[in-house]
């Protein structure tokens, strides 16, 4: 051997240099993972799986919008070029709500496809959104329809899996585990250092698609632009979490067992559990626990509260109890004599009556979704899926309280057009006179349907217990590696 | 700069390492010799805190390595039979690797190189993935990795096993280049002629106790094989 003498070494790590371990930790698990063939290709083939699912994505909310804006047009010709006729005519010639889709379903299409995209609104009734284009779809079509959502909270956490199962294990089966350890390295700096390794690696195969989300949100940003930031900053933070916890778990359960079969297969048995098993026993149990009426059901309840409103029947008895009551307003006994339209007027009040029930059936039936939800997502802090998920299609706005809060915005303008309409029967015609029409002077006066999006604070407000989900499990996963490599030993 | 007190480590009640009282004081190389299972490798375990003792105390330069692991590790380099390294990095890499961690910082290229040439390892082979070394190949990067860090104190598991002659002749001068530095070295061996060699002084064990303690200077090979022959008969007929 050389007998030249080098020194080079100092014999203690002091303080200043831990990130310099940790760097050094990450930048040579790094340069392994790279090395690695089979981890390129792995990796190759997730990216492809989400810029494949990003442009679908894409391709999806630019088509949906641009058949929107087409549909949307043509019916505002027919309600606006409708020709002179009985403005309570026109109200139930009725017009259509389209459902504008959200910037960010490109990312994830949530519940959009399966609530449908326009409501047909008329007088009298409060009809469910239709159209769902689920249901236009083959069986190939549904699939082949492998959101870039479903990617990040499936696919990428299996990724992550194979990639972090074997970092302790691996090193303890090679032997380098002994090496390693008699440095003194601290457990936290290793800790560290490979989990910024794999968090690093997984945002290099992730930036084209995230590159991608935000040239598609720039693409179809509208004028609640600014806010779909905020949004997609939350969505961010929350795949953080999701991801950086499964980063943590893969690294705890690998610090954990001693061969890297086992901790593969413990991994495994998780991810499977929280991607399938876990969700679906949720979402069986909530539906047995919580159960929602059929549609007949629903229909059947509405329609017997329907019965309290005497609609066109001038024989109901709410509809004598009206007309006594205005009678006596005005101090006339005919309603011939009244200075406007008994007719607008009772219209009017029908339409009130059934808002209440409307009201009450749907609001009943939005609180039991509701309380489903919550309840599905309770296990979340274990089975994170049941976390992001929800705030994954909530914030993205493709939920079911985004459905939600398009149907009653919708509504809304319903029962304005119907306010409209019979004032301006009560207002410029007499009780009896059959003749009355309106022209396209009224029917231009009310605006076409104009939907905003909900804001990313009012989205944010829902999710609340969701992101506290996804806190706490990736705290938890954190402290379990913390406790994993603090007991790690060579034997 | 290594000593052991009272060193005591019994698994399911079977001593492993029985009452070991050692002090191994800078600039001395300290062979333990026996045979399989005479507790050698635990007593290195325990220096590393790898096993904790059952009682009494292990410790490296004054720090006891169970109370402060990390810090006591910080004292030590270790080089055991096979120096495992990454396979998928080159000699150089895995040198510049484990020095940094080892010291907190990182070298220049030049002078892990140096250190490489005076482990011994080819001027070819440093820019080479190491899963194409050898077994001398990867002590001799083992070696320097212990170089690099200036540790005070040597802990060396059977490093020659598996080395032909004329390694092993190079790496026992080594370790006399190590002993010259200062650093006290505790070996374990199964290798007479290489204690001789090397030691200063040669223990032998037999079921977790030290039972002989002989000083090189007063020992010829003969002497220590006889020695150790009897030992390892006791251990067969026991």
């Amino acid at each position: 051997m050389n007998s030249s003498v080098v020194e080079i070494g100092t014999g203690s790590v002091v303080a200043a240099g831990r990130w310099c371990v940790v760097r050094t930790i990450a930048a040579k698990e790094c340069l392994d993972i790279y090395r690695d063939s089979r981890v390129r290709w792995l990796a190759v083939l997730a990216l492809l799986l989400m810029v494949c699912g990003l442009l679908f994505g894409i391709d999806q909310v630019q088509s949906s919008a641009r058949d929107q804006a087409a549909a949307a047009q043509g019916d505002r010709q027919l309600w606006v070029g409708q020709g002179n006729k009985d403005p309570h005519a026109a109200a139930h010639f009725g017009q259509y709500a389209f459902k504008p889709q959200s910037p960010l379903a490109l990312a994830d299409p949530g519940v959009d496809a399966y609530l449908g995209t326009a409501v047909w609104l008329e007088a009298h009734k409060q009809n469910e959104v239709q159209f769902r284009p689920a249901r236009d779809s083959g069986i190939a079509a549904r699939l082949g329809n492998v959101s870039l959502a479903v990617i990040l909270q499936t696919v990428v956490p299996l990724l992550v899996i194979l990639l972090g199962f074997a970092t302790f294990t691996g090193e303890r089966e090679r032997g380098t585990l002994r090496q390693l350890l008699s440095l003194g390295v601290a457990p936290l700096d290793l800790l560290l250092g490979k989990g910024l390794a794999m968090a690093g690696v997984l945002l290099v195969f992730m930036l084209p698609t995230l590159v991608g989300i935000v040239v598609g949100t720039l693409l179809s940003v509208d004028g609640a632009g600014a806010d779909q930031w905020a949004r997609l900053l939350w969505l961010a933070l929350a795949y953080m979490l999701y991801l950086g916890g499964f980063v943590l778990l893969a690294l705890a359960v690998s610090a954990f067992f001693s061969t890297s079969r086992a901790a593969l297969v413990v991994l495994l048995g998780f991810w499977l559990c929280n991607s399938f098993l876990v969700p679906r026993l949720m979402t069986d149990w909530v539906r047995i626990s919580q159960p929602l009426p059929t549609a007949l059901a629903f229909q059947e309840a509405v329609a017997a509260d329907k019965k309290k409103d005497f609609g066109h029947d001038e024989g109901h008895p709410a509809f004598a109890a009206f007309r006594d009551g205005v009678l006596r307003q005005y101090g006339v006994t005919r309603v011939e004599d009244l200075p406007v339209n008994f007719r607008g007027l009772a219209l009017r009040k029908s339409d009130e009556i059934g808002y209440a029930i409307y009201d009450r059936h749907f609001g009943a039936l939005q609180t039991r979704y509701e309380h489903q939800d919550q309840w599905r997502a309770v296990p979340g802090m274990v089975f994170p899926f049941l976390a992001i998920q929800p705030f994954s299609m909530g914030m993205a706005g493709t939920d079911s309280r985004s459905h939600a809060h398009f149907s009653h915005a919708a509504e809304q303008y319903r029962r304005h057009l119907q306010t409209v309409i019979s004032s301006d029967l009560t207002e410029n015609s007499r009780y009896g006179d059959v003749g009355y029409v309106a022209g396209p002077e009224l029917w231009g006066r009310m605006s076409g349907f104009i939907y905003s999006l909900p804001q990313s604070g009012w989205a944010l407000s829902a999710q609340i217990g969701n992101l506290i989900s996804l806190v706490i499990w990736s705290g938890g996963v954190a402290l379990l590696a913390l406790l994993a490599v603090r007991r790690l030993r060579p034997v | 700069m290594l000593e052991a007190q009272s060193l005591t480590k019994i698994y399911q009640g079977v001593p492993a390492l029985d009452n070991l009282n050692l002090l191994i004081p800078g600039g001395e190389v300290f062979c333990l010799l026996g045979p399989n299972g005479a507790g050698k490798t635990t007593t290195v375990n325990l220096f590393l805190n790898f096993v904790q003792p059952t009682s009494g105390v292990a410790r490296v330069c004054g720090i006891d390595s169970a109370a402060s692991p990390l810090l006591a590790r910080q004292q030590l380099a270790y080089i055991p039979e096979t120096v495992m390294l990454y396979g998928n990095l080159t000699g150089l890499e895995n040198l510049d690797y484990f020095s940094t961690l080892s010291t907190g910082r990182r070298h220049p290229r030049q002078a892990l190189l140096a250190l490489l040439r005076e482990a011994g390892l080819q001027e070819e082979a440093p820019l080479r993935r190491v899963s194409g070394y050898s077994k001398g190949m990867r002590q001799k990067v083992g070696v320097a990795i212990a170089l690099a860090k200036s540790a005070k104190a040597l802990l060396l598991d059977e490093p020659t096993s598996g080395l032909d002659p004329l390694a092993a002749n190079e790496f026992a001068r080594l370790v006399e280049s190590l002993r010259q530095r200062g650093m006290a070295v505790l070996m374990v061996t199964h290798d007479l002629f290489l204690a001789k060699q090397c030691g200063n002084r040669v223990g032998i064990m037999q079921q977790g106790r030290l039972v002989a303690l002989f000083d090189t200077c007063d020992t010829d090979h003969v002497g220590l094989e006889r020695a150790y022959l009897e030992i390892s008969r006791q251990t067969v007929a026991a």
